[in-house]
Parts: C-alpha cells; structure tokens; sequence
C-alpha cells in the first residue's frame, strides 16, 4: 500500500506500524522506549506524529503503534508535535534528575527541566525495555510494579527472583544506566540476587552465570561443550567459515 | 390460578430498602424485626410477604421501608418502628405519620415516595426493577417481565434486526465513553473471527459513584439478559462480568443470579431450546482505578497488570485474547432488554436527539437529597440539583458542581442550565463520566478541588506513558505548591501547557482527561488561583496556610457553639460575650467557620 508521510509517498505493508515505515525510508523520529526486537508500547509518547483523516481532522498519534492503512496521511512535524516533544522532555529530565542521558534530552529540545523533588538520585526514565529485554531474552522477572507517579521497575516483591538467571539484558538495553550491576570476586550482584561468575575458557573474562548457561542449554536443547565469552565466540566461528571458505 | 392471583395481589408486601446506603443505616435489623414478628404471627389472615430490594435511590432517608399495594414509604426506620408499622399499617390499613417524608416547602406529609420531588423529575429503564424486586430472587425478576426481551430475539428477532433496533434507538455506551451501541455491536459482528467474548464492566472506581453498584447489587438478571441478547447476536459463547472488588454484595447477587439463570436454562447450553449457548463468569477487580478503562480490563482479565494500550485497533477486532470483543458498561446492558422490549421509538422519544434515553446519577455532596437519580438525558443541572437534590443546605450558596467522577471539570452556577448530555459537557470542559454528581458549596476552595482530584489520579493513573504519570506528578506539585501560598503566577500557564500535552498525548482516556479538574477550575475560577498567588489567601478559609479566621463581634452573639468545638481551644469568650480567636493557636481546620449558626466567623 502507498501512504503520504510529510507529503511524501512511500510504501507501506499490512501490519507495519508508521514509526517502522519512517525508520526504514530514513525519517527521523525521537523514541525512548523503541526497540526494534520488539513491538511498540506506546509508553513514552515521544514518537507522536500527527496524522489527517478523511475529514481533514489533525490528531497525535504513536507512531509506534499506529498501525498504516492504505492512503494514510502522517506528518511528522509540526508545531503541536514539537510542543508535545518539549514538554515531555521537560517532564522526563525533571524526574531522572541523575541520568545525563535525560538531562541530555532537555538540553537538546532546549527547555529547562521541572525538577521534581524526591528524584535527585533517579536515573530510569521508565521506558521499560528491560522489562521487553527479559521477557524475551531471561526468564520474565521483571515488571513495572505499582501505579500512578510511584510506578517503578521491580522483581516480584522487591526480593531475588527465584527465576532470575542473571544475564543483566535489562541492564545492558538500559538508556540510562539505571539498573545497579556490581561485578566483584567473581561473583554478579543485580536484582537483590548474587550469582557466580564462569570464566571464557579461552580468554579467562568472567562473562555469564551457570543459570543463564542452563537456561540457554534448556531453551536451545544443545549442551555447551565449551564456555566461550561472545568476543571469544565470534572469533570461533569466524576461524570456521574461514576453513570452509578456503 | 385467577384465585391466587387476586389473593397476591391483595396481601400486603413489605419491601425492606437494603441497598448500601440503608444496610450502612441499619436495614437489616429492620429486616430482622419484621421477619421475626411476621412470622406465625396470629393476627394474620395471610402472613404479609417480605422482601429486601436493592437500592431505591434516596440514601439520606435510608433505610426505607415500602408497604404494597398501599404504595406507603416509611424513611428512616428503625428496628423500634416496626412494631407499630405491623400494628398499624399492615393490620389497620392506615399510615403511621411520623414515619412518612415531609415536604420541607410545603409542609405536608407524603405517602407514597413516588410523589416526592425527588422521584417525580425520574424515568427509571436502567433502574426500573430496583426497589421493587429482591435481588436474590430470579422469579421475581421474571414476575416483572424479566427475559421476556430475550425471548422476543430468539423467536422474532434476526441479529441484523436487532442491531437494527439498537441503532435506532441511539443508545451510548454509559460508562463515560458515549460510544453508540448499535455501531459497536455491529463491528464486532462484522468481524469475521470466532470466538468473540462479552464482557460487562462493572469496575466502577470514580469516588462517590454508585450507580453500577446499584444495578449490580439490584438487579443483576437485566445485566444477564443484555449480555444474552449480544451473544445472540455476535454467536459469543462465554461472557465475563468484571466487579470491582470492593463490591461484596454485588459479587454475592450476580453469583446467586449466574447459578439460577443456569439452573431455568437462560445460561449453558441450547437457551431456551435455541441454538443460543451462553456462559458468564465473574471476575473480580483488583482494585485498580484504571481497569475500567476497557483496554486495562481486558489485561486485567488476561492475569496482566491492568495497564492499557493505544486503541488504535478496536477490542471489536482485537480484545480479549486477541478476539473480538464487545464490551458495555454495566448501566448500558440494563437498557438493553428494555429497547428491545418496549421499542427503539420510546427509548429514542426520551432523551435529546444527540443522546437519547435517560441517565443514572449519583448526586452527593452538598446538597440535600443524596441518592441516586435517573433521569431524561437533557435536563439541566439546575433541575437535578435544586428539583430533585432540593439544593444546597443550610443556607450555604452553591459554589460548583463536578460531573463525571475525578477527571471530570467544576461547573459554576452560571452554568447551571446546561443541559446534561455527553456531547454538551464534554464542550463545556467536563463530561458525562459515568455519571457522578458532586456538588460544592462555598465553603469549598476551587484550588484544593483541583488538587484533591489530581492527587487522586496520581495514586490511580496506571503510570505507564510519561504524560499521564508525570504531567499528573507536575500538576500535583504545582497545586500544592499554590495551596502553600508558594505558587507564581507563571505557574497558571505552566499547568496549561502540560494540561494540553497530557489532553493530547496520553494513551487513554484517564489520562487525556486527567487535567480536566484544574483546566476547568483555571477557566471559571481563575481569580481563586490568583488569591491564592497574589494576595496570598485562600477565600473559602480551607487552605491552612493561607487562612485567617476572626469572629466578627457584630454578628456574634456569644453562643459559644465555637467555642466548644474548636479542637484547640483557640476561642475565648464566655457565654453571651463576644468571642475571640487566638491566633497563634488556631490551626484553621474551619471548624468554627462552619458550625457558626450567624455567619460571625469570617475569613479574612
């Protein structure tokens, strides 16, 4: 199907939301809580575009979620989106008070951020791709507990989750460095939960925990005949398509 | 059968109001004495029958006792009172005085309830059956022609036909949305996947509602019966009825009603032996404000945190599971077997053209009758309120009223003629919600309102997209920092700007109309906003820090009604001496300001 994005015509497929159609033609649209291994959430409401309806109304929508219909007509900037877009940065810099990364986001949209007392030492913005990260990477521990302004991410009762295999994915898709990982003595500290360390049997750096190698052998129903970190296991396989590209 | 019919009709029935306004005033001790008195009582031909109802609407006059077929209501009954009701109006035939309700204008004494101007302005469909019938009962539902209108779509009606009927009668969904029925049914019939579900929305969270409770606790078969004639209509086979938890009583009716419609055959399988099979189970909330929001539900069902989702898609093509939806909030499935019974013209003849048929508030606050109202859609705030709420007491002035539960907007008086649609309110900066009717007098600040909804809906939003959970967290902290007496006037056009980023930019509607209380409180009240920044004071005396009280020794006339109820002993002055308040001392609660009978204590 053909749909007009700022007057002009691209092509779109069923199913593609308009965020996907922009990344793919190169239009730019700030997002925070985007990733594109999974689907949009619709939560951090940076990606409003506006769209035009038969009727000739003008209404934001999340172009993360929007879903693309044939002839749809989107405009990704305008006065209202860039006011929309500041305000939010304003908001989101007032409230993680300790991440650069968000105070960062103000300073590009240029507005002074709305400091919210009690957030000196908040760094998470809330966009919840560790939550995304986990379900699809760990075991689904994590969850946005709570409601309103004390929403927060959290393991069940704030306690070590039997299910959590430490692979700290949520820590490594994190924006903002919000998620405390302590490495020491051989051991991984994250999510009220300390799991041992195993060692590359190539290069000796402490790389995974022994759940996250179960869980993988489990998931995969291969067993790991050697440890390899992932630069180690790149450079494994690499050697193999040598060989038979030779 | 004639025989027994006649002799029915003629026995006495004592219906016991043992909604949740009575039942909290001591119904059911009511209930308790007269079983234990009618029983084997000897001085009866044929032993009165007894029933407790549901919820007649009238809570301040709870609990209300109704003799039939004398049409006779007794207000504020008590145990003590029963004897004497038996004696004299169930033997003797004749009213006992002090029991019935007084005109406060006219003085005059009035038998049947249904004379009182707080019933004359109402149309009941919604609420037709409750007060009349006993909730636990399925026959006497059918007695008043309860699943007649399901029998009338299986046997005459086609499921085109009826969402034909539901078209033309213009019924909007009544839980706040005021989508048309008719279209929503029709999408999900549209869509060619199986299998669709049913789901009634009785999560009702809005503070000082009670309508679904109502119908919920009062009359839970119509509530079936909708769901039914839908299921007719889309071949849904399993239907859920979402309760809020709080909710017991109306849990345990709509479980004793599920279990008995099973048991006459109006639930399982070939319904009264059509082809028709349907199954409802009932879900309890878990207590989150949002999950009447239907996306939030529909997670909530699913075992997910109730957070919603962008409603790009309809739950007509996507909802439960993925399947095709249909969902209606509890007072709109209770219209249902009435359209289909009585007609779409009569239903549509009700009502203003843009939003037909009539519309259950819950009128509280300050006003005179509390309770629960129906009434024609159209009918202005002034008739609800002063006609059939009696107005504001004790001679205090009507300041606002707030429609819509705790993001709907304050209205002021010279707005009272507005006429109570969705389409007008909306325009007017508030909404039809699912139909809360809060009125402030003038002892109530304008900013506080607005803070006190916000703060409400900061502990409620669900807290997943940033307008919502952190526009609510600016508006908070700027209200109460103008409440302090800290605010700046650049504050006024700091909570519009996020007010219309959060009207535009959230992902439902709790947030999108979350900045209603203070937008429409900034528009008719601005000059309260700036009393409080400017001249740093609160003129209705609530705010603490920016009130000051002093007794006026004009008006004073040394009553020491203050005096004594000052918590702090703040107040002195002896009896028939003008009285002073100590100002240090005073911790402006506004105790005083309230109780004093001459206006003496002013604030300044």
């Amino acid at each position: 199907m053909k749909i007009m994005i700022d007057a002009r015509e691209v092509m779109a497929y069923p199913g593609e939301t308009i965020l996907e159609v922009c990344r793919r033609e190169n239009i730019f649209i700030p997002t925070l809580c985007y990733h594109p291994a999974f689907k949009g959430q619709g939560a951090c409401r940076m990606c409003m575009v506006e769209i035009i309806d038969s009727s000739g109304q003008k209404r934001l929508v999340a172009s993360c979620t929007y879903p693309v219909s044939d002839g749809l007509k989107v405009i990704t900037s305008s006065e209202k989106i860039k006011k929309t877009r500041k305000t939010l940065a304003m908001l989101i810099a007032g409230r993680s008070q300790a991440s650069p990364f968000a105070q960062e986001i103000a300073e590009e949209y240029k507005v002074k951020p709305l400091f919210f007392k009690g957030f000196e030492n908040e760094k998470c913005i809330l966009c919840r791709l560790c939550i995304n990260a986990c379900e699809e990477m760990g075991s689904a521990v994590l969850a946005a507990v709570s409601r309103g302004v004390d929403k927060r991410i959290e393991t069940p009762y704030a306690e070590g989750a039997e299910e959590c295999i430490g692979c700290k994915a949520c820590a490594e898709i994190c924006p903002t460095g919000a998620i405390e990982v302590k490495e020491e003595n051989g051991q991984r500290i994250i999510w009220h939960k300390t799991f041992d360390l195993i060692k590359c049997a190539n290069c000796g750096k402490e790389f995974a925990t022994p759940e996250q190698i179960k869980f993988i052998e489990d998931k995969t129903g291969r067993k790991m005949e050697k440890f390899l970190c992932e630069g180690c296991r790149k450079r494994q396989t690499a050697e193999v398509i040598k060989e038979f590209s030779v | 059968m004639k025989e027994k019919m006649k002799i029915e009709s003629s026995v006495n029935k004592v219906m016991v109001c043992c909604g949740t306004g009575c039942t909290a005033n001591g119904a059911r001790q009511v209930l308790a004495a007269f079983m234990d008195k009618l029983r084997d009582n000897p001085n009866f031909e044929v032993v009165p029958v007894l029933k407790a109802t549901g919820c007649n609407g009238w809570c301040e006059k709870g609990p209300i006792v109704k003799i039939m077929p004398q049409d006779i209501s007794y207000c504020h009954v008590k145990a003590e009172d029963v004897d004497e009701i038996i004696d004299r109006t169930l033997l003797k035939g004749e009213p006992v005085k002090r029991l019935l309700y007084r005109d406060p204008v006219k003085k005059e004494f009035v038998t049947s309830i249904h004379q009182t101007d707080f019933y004359r302005k109402q149309h009941k469909i919604a609420l037709r059956n409750i007060g009349e019938i006993d909730p636990g009962s399925i026959d006497d539902y059918i007695e008043r022609g309860g699943y007649k209108a399901l029998k009338k779509v299986l046997k005459e009606m086609t499921p085109d036909e009826v969402i034909e009927e539901i078209l033309k009668s213009g019924l909007r969904g009544r839980g706040g949305g005021g989508f048309p029925t008719g279209l929503k049914w029709q999408a999900c019939k549209n869509t060619p996947r199986f299998p669709k579900y049913i789901i009634c929305n009785g999560d009702e969270g809005d503070p000082g509602a009670f309508m679904d409770r109502s119908v919920m606790e009062g009359d839970p078969h119509t509530i079936i019966e909708g769901m039914l004639i839908c299921a007719y209509v889309l071949k849904a086979e399993r239907g859920f009825i979402y309760v809020r938890d709080e909710y017991d009583l109306a849990v345990k009716y709509l479980r004793q009603a599920i279990l008995d419609a099973r048991e006459h055959g109006f639930l399982g399988e070939n319904i009264l032996k059509s082809d028709l099979r349907f199954d409802i189970e009932l879900v309890r909330g878990g207590g989150a404000f949002v999950c009447g929001e239907e996306t939030a539900l529909i997670k909530s069902i699913e075992g997910y945190p109730g957070e919603p989702h962008d409603k790009y898609v309809f739950p007509t093509e996507k909802g439960l599971w993925g399947q095709p939806t249909v969902i209606n909030n509890v007072e709109t499935w209770a219209n249902i077997p009435v359209i289909i019974l009585d007609g779409a013209e009569k239903f549509a003849s009700l009502g203003t053209v843009g939003s037909p048929g009539t519309k259950v508030f819950s009128l509280v606050g300050k006003v005179v009758n509390t309770g629960l109202v129906e009434v024609p859609m159209g009918i202005t705030l002034r008739e609800i309120i002063y006609d059939i709420g009696g107005g504001v007491p004790e001679g205090r002035q009507f300041k606002a009223v707030q429609t819509g539960g705790p993001s709907g907007g304050c209205i002021p008086a010279s707005h009272l003629d507005l006429k109570v649609d969705f389409d007008t309110l909306t325009r007017e900066g508030s909404m039809m919600g699912s139909g809360g009717i809060i009125v402030m007098d003038d002892t109530t600040c304008m900013v506080e309102v607005a803070r006190y909804y916000t703060n409400f809906l900061a502990g409620e939003s669900c807290g997943k997209c940033t307008p919502c959970r952190e526009g609510i967290r600016a508006l908070v902290e700027i209200l109460t920092r103008i409440c302090k007496g800290e605010g700046e006037l650049s504050d006024l056009q700091l909570l519009r700007d996020i007010s219309e980023v959060m009207q535009e930019a959230s992902l439902c509607a709790l947030g999108r109309t979350a900045p209603n209380p203070v937008l429409s409180t900034l528009r008719f009240f601005e000059d309260e906003y700036i009393a409080h920044i400017v001249e740093k004071r609160c003129p209705a005396g609530v705010c603490p820090a920016l009130t000051t009280f002093y007794i006026d020794p004009e008006l004073c006339t040394g009553c020491t009604l203050c005096k004594r109820n000052c918590p702090v002993d703040a107040i002195k002055g002896e009896a028939k001496k003008k009285h002073e308040i100590i100002e240090d001392k005073c911790i402006r609660c506004g105790e005083c300001y309230r109780r004093c009978r001459f206006k003496a204590v002013k604030v300044r």
